[in-house]
C-alpha cells in the first residue's frame, strides 16, 4: 500500500516540475523535433546530469541499484523508429501527454486512447516479437563505462562537459 | 541560463533540476525509476478484463506484465494531478483543444487533430513497449 502513495506522492512532485518547465506543451516537443525550441532537451538533459550523479553517488555508497536495461539492437532500433514516428504525430510521449491533460490541453486525451489502444496491440503482437525484433542483436545489459572498461566517474566528467557545451550552443543560438 | 524564470515558467534547467532530484529521491527511499509506458500496456489489459477476463489470461504478455495497479500506475496519476496544482497555482492552465503550432499549419478541425493524435498515441506506445522504454 504504502509503495503505492509514494507512487503518486513522486509522480505528483514529478508532474509539478514537468509543468514548471513548460515541457508539457505540443509546441515545445514538436519545437525541438523541428530544431526550433529547445526547451525540452534543456529539461531532459538536465534531470539525466542530476540524476546520474546521485544515483551513481547512491550505489556507490551502496544506497541504491542499477536499473540497466538489456539492450536489444533489434528492439531498440525498432522501437525507437516507431516511437519517433508516433511522437511526431501527437506531440507527447506517453508521461507528458498526461500531464498535458493536467494543464488543460485536452488533445492529450486522444493520445491517451491511442497509447492504450497501441498498449493492447503490443500485447497481441508480442509472440510474433520474442521471435524476431526482440532477440536481433542482444547485447545484454551494457553501460558505457562497462563498454569502455573505465569507472563510472571517469564517463560522468565528460557527459557533464557534453552537455555544458551543448547548453551554452543552445543559449548562444537562441533555440 | 540568463533568466530562472520565463514569464510564469521556470527556466527547464531549474525544473530539469528539480525533477533530476525527485529521481534521486525515488531511487533511494524505494528503488523506483521512472517510466511511463508498461502502465498503459497494464491499463489496455485491465480494460479489457472487463470484457473477458479469460481472453487476457491466455495472453502470454500479460501473464508477464500483469494488468495491475502498482507503483509506476500511482505514478502516472500523480503526473496528471501534479501538472493540474503547478498549472492552477501559477495561472498558467489553460483548456486548448488544438495547440497552436498545429493550428498555424492544419487549421482548427479538432477531428483531424484527434485522429492524428491518437493514431500517433498508438503508434508512439507499440514503439515505446517493444523498445521497452
Amino acid at each position: 500500500m504504502s509503495e503505492l502513495v509514494y507512487g503518486i506522492v513522486t509522480g505528483i512532485l514529478f508532474g509539478f516540475f514537468l509543468q514548471r518547465g513548460k515541457v508539457l506543451r505540443y509546441d515545445k516537443q514538436i519545437g525541438a523535433l523541428r530544431l526550433l525550441d529547445m526547451t525540452i532537451v534543456k529539461f531532459m538533459f538536465t534531470a539525466i546530469l542530476v540524476g546520474t550523479v546521485g544515483i551513481y553517488l547512491l550505489t556507490d555508497l551502496g544506497l541504491a541499484k542499477l536499473s540497466v536495461k538489456s539492450t536489444i539492437l533489434g528492439a531498440t532500433i525498432g522501437g525507437g523508429l516507431l516511437f519517433g514516428i508516433g511522437w511526431g504525430l501527437l506531440g507527447y510521449c506517453p508521461g507528458t501527454a498526461i500531464g498535458a491533460i493536467g494543464e488543460g490541453r485536452w488533445d492529450g486525451v486522444w493520445g491517451v486512447l491511442g497509447m492504450l489502444v497501441g498498449g493492447a496491440l503490443y500485447a497481441e503482437a508480442y509472440p510474433w516479437m520474442k521471435q524476431s525484433l526482440l532477440i536481433w542483436g542482444d547485447l545484454g545489459k551494457i553501460t558505457l563505462p562497462g563498454v569502455l572498461h573505465v569507472n563510472h566517474w571517469v564517463v560522468i566528467p565528460v557527459f557533464i562537459l557534453a552537455g555544458a557545451g551543448l547548453f551554452l550552443f543552445f543559449e548562444k543560438k537562441n533555440l | 541560463m540568463r533568466q530562472l524564470r520565463d514569464g510564469n515558467y521556470w527556466s527547464p534547467y531549474l525544473a530539469g533540476a528539480f525533477a533530476g532530484l525527485v529521481l534521486v529521491l525515488s531511487v533511494f527511499m524505494t528503488g523506483n525509476y521512472f517510466g511511463a509506458s508498461t502502465s498503459f500496456a497494464r491499463s489496455a489489459g485491465l480494460i479489457e478484463q472487463i470484457f473477458s477476463a479469460e481472453r487476457v489470461a491466455r495472453i502470454e504478455y500479460f501473464t508477464k506484465t500483469t494488468p495491475k495497479i502498482d507503483w509506476q500506475w500511482m505514478f502516472v496519476i500523480g503526473i496528471l494531478i501534479g501538472s493540474f496544482i503547478a498549472a492552477k497555482i501559477s495561472g498558467t492552465y489553460k483548456a486548448q483543444t488544438i495547440p497552436d503550432m498545429w493550428q498555424e499549419k492544419f487549421g482548427s478541425n479538432v477531428a483531424l487533430r484527434g485522429t492524428v493524435a491518437f493514431i500517433g498515441g498508438t503508434v508512439a506506445m507499440f514503439g515505446a513497449r517493444l523498445a521497452d522504454g
